[in-house]
């Protein structure tokens, strides 16, 4: 009986350092140990919340993750709540985000900006699409900016759910960079991009800005007609539909989304994750989930996530500025 | 797209299939007991049981998601009559004659009548899909922000003239809800009022949070500080489950002619069952003979909103599914789902998966066959939440609007406005202001406010907004007609007897 005493903590030692080799490929600290919390700063139903329980079904099917995979709802203030309380968890809370981490903070609604949380990765990207009803005499996305050139007011331009948002300000941005006076212009805000495609097709605007896997399939039933996307190629089963780059307007704008964590993560934590989503980004599974939500790959690890939010945060903050939604 | 008929009878048998029949009774269950729950509509009882339908084929799912919701129409208006707490927005008009039934002893009756209404409102509208579900499509794309705003003005305007012979004080109440909905971030310019600094207040308060306050905590505070006497709070009497020969034939015509006015409203992306059942009581009790019973218990009070919520359920999933625009809420929230299972409900659905569309529709009308079974068997057992004595039901539907305040918006700081609410429903009980406007105005008001907004800019005025088309004429014309018909109406009667 002694014996076995005397094995016994060897035992269990060996199997501690068995586990842990286990849970953790690169070797290093024994992370995560407990149950990773993905944080959706939205209610249940919408794209964050989408976004996250796609995350989780992938990691945790595919095995990526041992630990369990919580999705917590936190929604209000356009992702600020859900952020506010990040910003206490400790590493084993990731949120979902998008370019609101930015704005919010430059349109003054938040203390709370990128540069407050750990950049994890940028998973997906989704392009926009300005369109026309499908009897508009407007021909094409240049004679719509030509027309706005003249009388920015002479159009109703339709977008939801708030100004400041991606689909609002690449509209600014274009209309920006074709010499448009975009202080002027009249935009109508509707509740969802729901409305705002109901209100195009109704006729009650003469021209909407949503994202393409808003519209892409009333362009293709011939409801309504897309001038152009904001993608860097093509849309895929879409090609017919111009970039504005074709058109001559030079310049590209995802509306992106990514993953993010509290401030303050480790190395070995972020390269834990590095690891994770590089992997998790290849399956076939993840690539079924871009598929569905009409999302593409838009991957970037936490380095070039972290360049990325620089740069796009400069973008933003005069896009804002361009838009006179600071004052 | 015309009525295929092959693909219809297909749909039908697929409905039948023993995993879809097993499907509608689960989630039609489901959506019962969830929509029974004060707090807890159809819109919080699909979202929170979608993790269900993860791996689950898309069809089943659809059909699922959809039972669920049709089921929580079904529950939702149980509280209403028996305890006077709606779960949800469009169980409200059922409290003003369902609750009333039951204090007079009728409370079987009541369920049972319901039940059977929400059938009949169901059935003529799975009907009206099926044969009208493109034209009326195209219908609800003529509502433009100003046919919007004369639409809600005068569901405002309805509700407030039920509080006859004392409209100001429905007017202040429909104030407060207005009010109200001042908080929150104003969509059209970006700038945040009465947030205070808070960033939950920015989306402003849910209105759902304000219904269990005023409803359920109200109602609680209200029999536990006023009525001291507790024999005098609950009838014993439940009556009978099975209605009168009286009551369903005062009520049959008004479920028939109520349901299409529930349909074309749900139609309406944004409108819903709100409004629907609003506007079918109050147009209900205009035309009926017997309007001044209406309040106190008419079987056809009950009847009609009933009928015309379920309608308008119904008639949601058109725009969804011909054009892939959700017409509400919960209808949002399972295009959601949808397309994380990679179905694409949109104007292609109909072309390139008929099959779906079509057993979803044949499953909608099954289902509400299988949920009518389901509540009427359920009555036996529901009436005897009236049976039980007030010192543990009260804690129980407290303990019930705490969880389903917490679920909407899972914060701290809506307890604390559920229960500022819950005095403001006291006071105005014992005040004896009408609730229906104040709650009403919460629902529609930003979405009022945006509306004529929007129309005001792009029709350049207010006389334009008005003469915009004639939707909007004939909405504004309701909308005086409303407010001083029923006033000159009791005058000329008046001057009758007088005379």
């Amino acid at each position: 009986m002694k014996k076995y005493f005397k094995v016994f903590p060897i035992l269990m030692l060996s199997v501690v350092l068995v586990l842990s080799a286990c849970g953790n490929s690169s070797g290093e600290a024994n992370y995560p140990d407990e149950n990773v919390e993905l944080i959706a700063p939205a209610t249940p139903g919408g794209g964050w919340d989408a976004t996250a329980r796609a995350l989780q079904n992938v990691l945790d099917e595919e095995g990526f993750v041992e630990q369990n995979i919580n999705v917590e709802n936190q929604p209000g203030g356009g992702g600020e709540v859900g952020w506010q309380y990040l910003s206490d968890q400790n590493s084993h809370s990731l949120s979902v985000n998008s370019s609101l981490i930015l704005t919010n903070n430059l349109l003054g609604q938040s203390d709370l900006t990128y540069e407050d949380f750990t950049p994890i990765a940028t998973l997906a990207t989704e392009w926009i699409s300005t369109a026309v009803p499908s009897d508009s005499d407007i021909e094409d996305g240049i004679d719509m900016l030509d027309r706005l050139k003249e009388d920015p007011k002479s159009l109703t331009i339709a977008v939801g759910p708030a100004l400041g948002n991606n689909d609002h300000l690449s509209f600014v941005r274009v209309a920006d960079e074709y010499g448009v006076d975009v202080s002027e212009l009249e935009f109508m805000i509707y509740e969802s991009g729901g409305d705002v495609l109901t209100a195009l097709m109704g006729g009650h605007a003469d021209v909407a800005t949503m994202s393409i896997s808003e519209s892409l399939e009333q362009h293709q039933s011939g409801d309504i007609e897309i001038l152009a996307t904001t993608a860097d190629e093509p849309i895929e089963g879409a090609e017919d539909i111009p970039t504005w780059q074709e058109l001559g307007v030079d310049f590209t704008f995802p509306h992106w989304r990514g993953i993010m964590g509290p401030p303050d993560m480790t190395e070995e934590e972020v390269a834990y994750w590095d690891e994770t989503f590089s992997q998790m980004v290849e399956t076939e599974a993840w690539q079924t989930v871009l598929e569905n939500n009409g999302w593409q790959d838009y991957y970037m690890n936490s380095e070039e996530s972290r360049e990325f939010l620089e740069e796009q945060n400069q973008m933003y903050e005069d896009l804002v500025e361009t838009a006179g939604l600071t004052d | 797209m015309g009525v295929d008929w092959n693909s219809f009878f297909e749909g039908f048998m697929t409905a039948l299939s023993f995993q879809n029949l097993l499907f509608i009774f689960l989630g039609g269950l489901l959506g019962t007991i969830v929509g029974m729950l004060p707090g807890l509509g159809p819109a919080t009882a699909v979202a929170v049981l979608i993790p269900i339908t993860f791996g689950m084929d898309s069809t089943s799912a659809l059909i699922l998601l959809g039972a669920i919701y049709y089921g929580a129409m079904y529950g939702g208006s149980r509280s209403s009559i028996l305890l006077n707490t709606p779960g949800d927005g469009s169980a409200i008009a059922a409290t003003f004659d369902g609750y009333p039934m039951t204090r007079k002893g009728q409370a079987g009756q009541a369920l049972t009548l319901a039940t059977l209404a929400s059938l009949i409102g169901g059935t003529v509208a799975i009907a009206g899909f099926v044969f009208l579900a493109n034209p009326l499509a195209s219908f609800a794309l003529q509502f433009g922000p100003a046919e919007y705003f004369f639409l809600l003005i005068f569901t405002l305007s309805a509700v407030v003239s039920l509080s006859k012979g004392n409209m100001i004080k429905g007017f202040v109440s429909m104030l407060l809800g207005l009010i109200v909905t001042t908080i929150g971030v104003d969509s059209q310019s970006g700038v945040y009022r009465f947030t205070f600094g808070n960033p939950h207040l920015s989306e402003g308060i849910d209105f759902l949070v304000v219904i269990i306050g005023v409803y359920a905590v109200g109602e609680v505070l209200y029999n536990i500080l006023v009525i001291k006497d507790e024999n005098q709070q609950m009838k014993e009497d439940v009556g009978n489950s099975w209605i009168t020969k009286e009551q369903w034939s005062r009520s049959f015509w008004p479920m028939i002619r109520q349901a299409p006015i529930g349909f074309l409203v749900g139609i309406l992306p944004g409108a819903g069952g709100s409004i629907a059942s609003m506007i079918s009581y109050t147009t209900e009790q205009q035309v009926s003979k017997k309007g001044e019973e209406f309040g106190k218990g008419a079987p056809e009070g009950l009847a009609s909103p009933e009928s015309s919520n379920n309608a308008a359920s119904v008639g949601a999933f058109i725009p969804l599914l011909t054009m892939g625009i959700p017409g509400s809420g919960t209808t949002a929230v399972i295009l959601g789902a949808l397309i994380m299972l990679g179905l694409q409900p949109g104007p292609m659905l109909f072309q390139n998966q008929p099959e779906v569309a079509w057993t979803f529709i044949n499953s909608l009308f099954i289902g509400n066959i299988v949920l009518v079974i389901i509540n009427i068997l359920l009555i036996g057992l529901l009436v005897r939440i009236l049976k039980t004595p007030p010192q543990i039901l009260y804690p129980i539907i407290l303990v019930l609007a705490f969880i389903g305040t917490y679920t909407l918006g899972y914060s701290i700081i809506d307890f604390f406005i559920l229960m500022i609410f819950g005095v403001i429903g006291l006071l105005m009980k014992i005040l004896n202001i009408p609730v229906a406007p104040l709650i009403l105005a919460v629902i529609i008001g930003n979405m009022m406010e945006q509306n004529f907004r929007m129309a005001f800019v792009s029709h350049d005025g207010f006389l334009q907004m008005l003469t915009a088309s004639p939707i909007s004429i004939l909405f504004a014309v309701l909308t005086v007609a409303s407010v001083f018909l029923p006033a000159l109406f009791s005058r000329l009667s008046k001057g009758r007897t007088e005379s």
